[in-house]
């Protein structure tokens, strides 16, 4: 690529980040025509694009699925009987309603797919805001933040953890050892600034309905089929690449959207085309023309030369590097999604400490696993910032873009200031917590 | 640390988005890094920090060498103008880094090609330049007593390379009982031998040859034993799956074999072209040439640029240059070496 059409590529992306930010046009127009201009400039060629729908693809189908599935549900009187038991639950406090939901949100986020996680509990969450009348942007935005979060509890909570992780050969445990304590804390931060963030729902009291006037499932037989769906699915999460048939979660999801159209079907109960008409496609588009313009970021180079811009700035000194990660891994995926930017900065990371002769150069094999202890700290400083970055703006992570779909379909569009509003204080306090882990870390480790 | 155990790896599913669809960033696109020269107008050649033969800068920042004379003629047939070469200096921890990351298109770094660098690496060689082998320098006064026998020597050795793993097998095997003194960089073994730390000093012959030419006290008195310890075939590399610039950084390089087994030298080019079997033999028709990706014409650039690899040889390392290295293994199979060119059609 030329330095020309570098600059076009970051012009483009920072146009579209722009427009997006100031509400100028419709953020999948935006992202639409950013990927068209490329393409009309010949920087996005043919085989970029057949390698964007490659990335892209998982993820829109594991998005697909689960709005699908989450669409049949909301059919069967499951999410009204289950945003019941969370109301009575919030006692109607609106504390305890922020509280719950990270409780909820975060466990299930640690192993399963944060994005859909989200879709399938939004209407749940929904209902409780509503009944609690609150403005259900704020518990939306705080579940994308808490997903997010989550995701680094887990080595496989996020896959940009999974990338980093396993591109060093960490086990799980290794990863529970080292990594999921810096996830709790990230996680931890949050509870503190919500009073500040959120404080017309901190302080909210609600006097709560009857019990008598409790949701009720209508169509036992139905509901329990699409349960069915959603816990086969879970397990598939889960286990499904254990299986003969090495079914990954985006197939896992692609099936279940099979089931649960089978199931809406059969029990004629929501006609097909209702439901295909409900699927968010304008966050599908979305999702499809950013990674696009990722893959024309990625295939400008600038993340790979700063290998050698880590050495030249920071020498051997790992520690700092690790913050580096934190700092600018955090950054970049605040703008981009993360696992391009995961996966490139792998390569960059890795060249910095074989050129900086920390490990030989056959680390640079996926199958190199003897890490010298010093090093951990900077892949964890990586982790760290791909997965907390995301945080900080609407774009920054596919849940962060499911939530504001979501918000927008119930009438509360999420501009891309409002989010910032929320997501950059928490993620500056989680990074900044992260960092002191991965300091610490450091130190531990030397 | 560990690979991941079986129970991690079924729990490690939430993988939700494949590993299989992430980007890899470090394996090449085919056709990527022609496409890239091409669209820079500039080949980036990863070159060594100075070794006198093959790569090293002179006071006027001018370049030279074989492996520098291998990337004008790659420069030429890819882009049409042997001048048309930006020369990245790397330390031999930074090139394959260099090289993953797409700083620069060509690694000809006096390079050894092995099979942990193709097969872990998925770096990919182009073929061999340069034949070359560990050796030992000793100080020539000591040179009769100790060739065949370091037995107990304190041997200077660069840390982290090839060249150890050779130095310690070496030992054990003939049960020298070598004591190597590790130093961090190469600059630092050479120092540590300079200054009289190491009995020997272990290296590529052809650097050892480089490094005798500045030798403190002058060349007469260090010299390279005899023995040679492993086999180092250095040759010029391209990152892994772009096939297109793996035929024709390879093809550039057996043009150059082929060149000198016809006797064409850049000097009878001209007129040797007249003759068809030499021009049959030499430039390939268009078709397989459009397959390739560059221009008609690209061999004979090539060959204009730096002439065959005999002449590269003789100019840089050979009779013709201040090593004087003999053609040996480097000389052609007709002559008893190991360079043949298969037919370029």
């Amino acid at each position: 690529m030329s330095a020309m059409q570098v600059y076009i590529v970051v012009g483009v992306f920072a146009a579209v980040i722009l427009a997006i930010a100031f509400n100028v046009i419709d953020m999948a127009v935006a992202a639409l025509v950013g990927m068209c201009v490329l393409i009309v400039l010949n920087i996005l060629d043919e085989q970029d694009l057949l390698a964007a729908v490659r990335i892209a693809a998982g993820p829109i189908s594991l998005l697909f699925g689960g709005m699908v599935v989450a669409r049949i549900l909301s059919t069967t009187g499951v999410f009204d009987l289950i945003g019941d038991v969370y109301l009575r639950a919030t006692g109607g406090s609106g504390r305890r309603f922020l509280l719950l939901l990270i409780v909820v949100v975060a466990p299930l986020c640690a192993l399963l797919p944060n994005a859909t996680t989200v879709i399938l509990l939004a209407p749940i969450i929904i209902r409780v805001a509503v009944a609690l009348e609150v403005d259900i942007v704020l518990p939306m935005i705080l579940t994308a933040i808490v997903s997010n979060a989550a995701g680094l509890l887990t080595l496989v909570g996020d896959p940009a953890t999974f990338l980093v992780g396993s591109s060093i050969g960490m086990t799980f445990g290794n990863y529970l050892k080292h990594v999921s304590l810096g996830g709790l804390l990230a996680l931890a931060v949050v509870v503190p600034l919500l009073p500040f963030l959120m404080p017309d729902i901190w302080r909210v009291r609600r006097t709560l309905p009857p019990a008598e006037q409790r949701a009720r499932i209508a169509r036992p037989a139905y509901a329990g089929l699409s349960l069915a769906v959603l816990a086969a699915m879970m397990v598939l999460f889960v286990f499904g690449e254990a299986l003969p048939t090495r079914l990954l979660p985006p197939m896992v999801a692609l099936i279940a959207s099979a089931l649960a159209l089978l199931v809406g079907y059969a029990a004629k109960v929501e006609p097909t085309d209702n439901v295909l008409r409900d699927v968010d496609w304008k966050t599908l588009l979305f999702l499809a023309c950013i990674f696009c313009l990722v893959q024309a970021m990625a295939k400008t180079g600038l993340l790979q030369v700063m290998s050698v811009k880590l050495y030249e700035l920071f020498g051997t000194r790992l520690t700092l590097v690790a913050l580096a990660m934190i700092a600018g891994i955090g950054l970049l995926s605040s703008l981009l999604a993360n696992v391009p930017v995961a996966a490139a900065s792998i390569v960059m990371v890795k060249g910095y400490l074989v050129a900086a002769e920390f490990v030989p150069e056959v680390a640079l094999s996926d199958q190199f696993t003897q890490w010298p202890a010093p090093t951990i700290a900077v892949f964890v400083g990586m982790m760290f910032g791909a997965t907390l970055g995301g945080n900080a703006t609407l774009v920054g992570a596919a849940a962060n873009i499911v939530a504001a779909g979501i918000c927008a379909r119930e009438g509360k569009p999420i501009t891309f200031v409002r989010f910032l509003r929320y997501g950059l204080p928490v993620t500056v306090a989680q990074l900044a917590a992260s960092a002191v882990y991965v300091f610490a870390l450091a130190h531990f480790m030397r | 640390m560990a690979a991941a155990s079986p129970i991690a790896g079924a729990v490690l599913l939430g993988l939700w988005l494949s590993l299989a669809s992430v980007p890899s960033i470090s394996n090449a696109a085919d056709g990527e890094a022609l496409a890239s020269v091409k669209t820079r107008g500039v080949l980036r050649c990863g070159v060594s920090e100075g070794v006198a033969g093959f790569s090293s800068q002179d006071a006027a920042g001018q370049w030279s060498g074989i492996d520098v004379d291998f990337c004008r003629a790659l420069a030429a047939a890819a882009l049409g103008d042997s001048r048309k070469v930006a020369f990245v200096p790397l330390k031999a921890s930074e090139r394959f880094p260099a090289l993953e990351t797409r700083r620069i298109d060509v690694l000809s770094r006096n390079t050894t090609w092995t099979l942990l660098r193709e097969g872990a690496l998925k770096a990919q060689f182009a073929g061999v330049l340069f034949y070359d082998n560990q050796a030992f320098m000793v100080p020539a006064a000591s040179a009769s007593q100790l060739a065949g026998a370091l037995k107990g020597a304190t041997v200077c050795v660069q840390k982290d390379t090839s060249t150890l793993s050779h130095l310690i097998a070496y030992s054990d095997a003939s049960g020298a009982d070598i004591k190597p003194l590790v130093a961090g960089s190469a600059d630092e073994a050479r120092r540590a031998f300079f200054a009289g730390r190491c009995a020997a000093y272990t290296a590529d012959a052809s650097y050892l040859a480089a490094l005798l030419l500045h030798a403190p006290g002058g060349s007469q008195a260090f010299a390279i034993l005899p023995e040679r310890i492993s086999k180092e075939p250095l040759g010029p590399v391209v990152r892994g799956g772009d096939q297109a610039w793996l035929t024709l950084v390879r093809w550039v390089l057996l043009t150059l074999i082929a060149a000198e087994e016809m006797d064409v030298t850049r000097e009878n080019l001209e007129i040797r072209l007249r003759n068809p079997s030499v021009s049959r033999a030499l430039v390939p028709d268009d078709t397989v040439t459009r397959t390739i990706g560059v221009e008609p014409g690209w061999t004979v650039r090539a060959l204009e640029s730096v002439g065959n690899y005999g002449q590269m040889f003789d100019r840089n390392v050979g009779a013709h240059s201040p090593l004087g290295l003999a053609r040996g293994t480097n000389d052609l199979w007709t002559r008893g070496g190991l360079m043949y060119a298969p037919p370029i059609r």
